[in-house]
């Protein structure tokens, strides 16, 4: 019998939507062109080519390594591009990802790539090419909504803030706004203002971010009603514990 | 258990989030509101930013040199993009302006640490024999009372036996003095009251009697030398210090001459051989003297937060004034500055003291351990849970759930603490104090701190950042090892055990749970009888028995420290 990775535990939609996010599998709802992806990334103008740090491996006669005969490199590797990054901020009011779901599924289902993991951004560094095709697969699909989420290289804070009235997640630096009720990008990551406003697609419903998130909360989703989830938690726990004390 | 209790934070949270201060227009709404106008009013609606604006402004136009100017942030963002607004110390009615707490801006916080890192203990027995078997000189309660005013003259710099000698001034070492404890009742009785500490006294007459158990028939200085001298040095400087004095006053007080050999037993004897510092020294790659506070274990600091002895019978709250001393000194002073260098530790570490939100999550765990566990969350030694992983499990998971939904149906506890980290802080100090009140053993409560943050990072899907989370994943598997550098008693461990040693944000909660068990016990010191004592002592500026509210004080500009210059200045 074949394996097939199970994720995640747990009844719930939110245990549901953590083993989607994981596994990868998850719907895609809108898109954004390359263009409008570079330009909100912020590392390069729109059109021009990748940076590179050294030329493509192919000319630089790779020494003789087991490894490397084994570990097929990445396009970004193969390219020579540079180490960028994208960095999401996802609110604590039902956005769909969460830190460590995002880095999940970014550790499970793309190569290359180095995700860092904090309580309000979550940053994944890769070659440039490789980082963007994770974060256009990010934006694209449910594990992003445009009002809960957001592109964040600084001044990151807003998971835990109130919303705005309007609904969307604050930013200190107002790098997107609620126009005609799609949520447009004015900056980029780091807050500066771009030439193009950029459409990053239409906010969800309240009730489908409660649908589609991954973060338990009392008035949705509350985490003592995944028990499962508890106790696996303790499981992890308590091995941890006796291993410790008694590692033979 | 039903979650129909009135919230401590409550009050505070709804004057802080529903009403105005200065002109932030923060008026109206409710503390359960998940949405807010952002007014995007800059620092001018708040006071003390504006007096900050001010006098930066003034100092570029005195000097010559631009300085602070709250234009510079973010290109022309000012902070004040969400509104500004003040905190309460927890456990008390004082609102602050958070700026306010940064030690910097706070001369309580910064007379607590002087006031450690300028304190050692020096026991007198081992002199006391060196006199009278070595050089058969009697020592009698008279003798002794001579020689500890001599050194109150001494120890601040005033000379003894030289002929032609500076000295300091006395007003400007005010603050330097000496006094005695000891176990021997007797003696106690003999001595001058303005020299002793008097443990029966100071303490509750069980906790007298433990103290005096425990440090037997022996007699101890409590020595605390100047803060200018502390301030101007370091905290391997005090033993020093002391030691110096010391010496010249037994030569003085018992007429000794100042080149036999015996002298050099008598020094070692008095100066040397029985120095507690409140610090141990760290190791050369972190190079920090004896008294510095990476050295002070978590028991010490537990010990020299006095509230154990003036509110026994209410062991949350010994733990709560911990918490805020240990947050500050640890977190703001030694990690925040010493370490990092940096200076937005404040805002990290404030959030276990301010607004009753950790106090409130603390108070529901005792209830909820009282009711399940038949009181063992009391003072008492017989009412005790027997510490388990199961007893672990329970505590931990439900005081982590009762916190995590507090962030979740009060959203503005959840921006008060707007870091995962002061969260995950906040919810593992609350679970392990719980877990060591109901068992009376720290390192259950260190068990639960962990289980607490594992569960918090579950329940959230994030918890701090990488350096903050790195320990807390692999912490629990050293929690029981008593392995030498793997594990210790909870108690002996502190801020450079070396799973802690860059462990931002934690150890004001590590302290806590040290002095949970102890405090959850009635026991009258967690690691140091002679700590606890020297600690006991209204004369010291900073008052130990309310660290929150002293800082507080000093957020307030009430605060009245020692060691200022403002003698040898010219007048403003």
């Amino acid at each position: 019998m074949a394996y097939e990775p199970q994720f995640y535990p747990g009844a719930t939609s939110v245990a549901e939507n953590r083993r989607k996010h994981m596994s990868g599998d998850v719907e895609k709802l809108r898109e954004i062109s390359d263009d409008d992806l570079t330009t909100v990334l912020g590392h390069r103008a729109p059109g021009t080519d990748y940076p590179s740090t050294h030329p493509p491996l192919a000319e630089m006669g790779e020494p003789e390594c087991s490894i490397r005969e084994i570990v097929e490199p990445t396009p970004g590797a193969k390219a020579g591009d540079r180490i960028r990054y994208v960095q999401f901020v996802d609110s604590m009011y039902n956005a769909p990802a969460t830190p460590y779901f995002r880095s999940y599924n970014a550790s499970i289902n793309f190569r290359g790539v180095d995700p860092g993991t904090l309580s309000g951004r979550q940053v994944v560094e890769a070659r440039e090419r490789d980082m963007e095709e994770l974060a256009k697969f990010q934006i694209e699909t449910e594990m992003t909504c445009p009002a809960l989420s957001s592109l964040r290289g600084a001044t990151v804070h807003g998971h835990s803030l109130r919303l705005q009235e309007d609904g969307v997640m604050f930013d200190m630096l107002e790098r997107t706004v609620l126009e005609n009720g799609y949520i447009v990008a004015v900056k980029d990551q780091v807050g500066r203002p771009i030439d193009k406003k950029v459409n990053m697609g239409k906010p969800m419903s309240e009730e489908e971010a409660a649908k589609r998130t991954t973060i338990y909360r009392v008035d949705n989703v509350p985490y003592r009603s995944d028990s499962e989830v508890i106790e696996w938690v303790h499981r992890v726990f308590e091995q941890r514990t006796k291993y410790g004390f008694q590692p033979l | 258990m039903a979650d129909d209790r009135k919230k401590l934070f409550q009050k505070h949270l709804e004057i802080k989030f529903t009403k105005e201060h200065g002109t932030n227009k923060m008026e109206g709404g409710k503390i359960t509101d998940m949405r807010i106008k952002y007014h995007r009013l800059g620092v001018d609606q708040n006071p003390r930013k504006l007096e900050m604006k001010k006098a930066g402004q003034e100092i570029a136009k005195k000097r010559g040199l631009v300085g602070y100017n709250p234009m510079m942030h973010c290109g022309g963002i000012p902070l004040g993009q969400r509104a500004l607004t003040p905190s309460f110390i927890s456990g008390t009615d004082m609102m602050v302006e958070i700026d306010d707490l940064h030690y910097v801006n706070n001369a309580a916080m910064q007379q607590m640490w002087d006031d450690i890192r300028r304190t050692c203990i020096v026991g007198m027995d081992m002199a006391h024999e060196t006199l009278e078997k070595r050089l058969g000189i009697e020592v009698t309660p008279e003798t002794i009372n001579h020689y500890l005013e001599t050194l109150n003259h001494a120890l601040p710099g005033g000379a003894v036996v030289q002929e032609h000698m500076v000295e300091t001034h006395p007003a400007l070492v005010d603050d330097c003095y000496v006094k005695i404890f000891t176990g021997d009742d007797e003696l106690a009785d003999e001595i001058d009251d303005q020299f002793l500490i008097d443990i029966n006294k100071e303490f509750p007459e069980d906790q007298a009697e433990q103290l005096k158990a425990a440090i037997g028939k022996t007699t101890w200085q409590a020595a605390h030398i100047p803060t200018i001298v502390t301030r101007t040095t370091d905290g391997g400087q005090t033993s020093r210090w002391i030691a110096m004095q010391v010496g010249m006053s037994y030569i003085s007080a018992y007429g000794m001459c100042a080149g036999e050999a015996a002298v050099a037993d008598l020094s070692f004897a008095a100066k040397h051989a029985a120095v507690v510092n409140m610090g141990d020294m760290l190791p050369a790659r972190r190079a920090r003297a004896p008294n510095e506070p990476g050295g002070i274990t978590f028991g010490n600091m537990a010990d020299i937060v006095q509230t154990s002895r003036v509110d026994p019978d209410d062991p949350a709250h010994v733990t709560l004034e911990v918490v805020g001393a240990g947050c500050m000194l640890y977190d703001q002073i030694w990690l925040g500055s010493y370490m990092s260098g940096g200076v937005g530790f404040t805002q990290y570490a404030t959030a276990a003291y301010t607004n009753n939100i950790l106090d409130d999550n603390l108070y529901y765990d005792v209830d909820y351990i009282n009711d399940k566990y038949d009181g063992a969350a009391n003072k008492g030694t017989d009412n005790k849970v027997k510490p388990s992983l199961e007893v672990v499990k329970d505590i931990a998971t439900e005081s982590t759930l009762y916190g995590l939904e507090n962030y979740e149906k009060y959203p503005v506890a959840l921006e008060d603490h707007f870091g995962g980290s002061q969260r995950a802080t906040v919810l593992s100090a609350a679970a392990g104090s719980a877990t060591s009140l109901a068992t009376g053993n720290a390192n259950a409560g260190l068990s639960a701190w962990y289980l607490c943050m594992y569960l918090h990072k579950e329940g959230h899907g994030r918890l701090g950042f990488f350096g903050y989370d790195l320990q807390d994943q692999c912490g629990a598997t050293n929690t029981f090892s008593y392995q030498g550098d793997e594990g210790l008693p909870h108690e002996l461990r502190g801020p450079n055990y070396p799973n802690y040693a860059m462990n931002v944000g934690h150890q004001g909660g590590y302290a806590a749970i040290a002095a949970a068990a102890h405090a959850g016990r009635g026991d009258a010191f967690a690691l140091n009888p002679l700590i606890k004592i020297c600690f006991a002592d209204d004369l010291l500026p900073f008052d130990f028995t309310a660290p929150r509210k002293e800082f507080g004080r000093g957020a307030l500009r009430e605060f009245e420290p020692a060691g200022e210059r403002s003698l040898i200045i010219p007048a403003k």
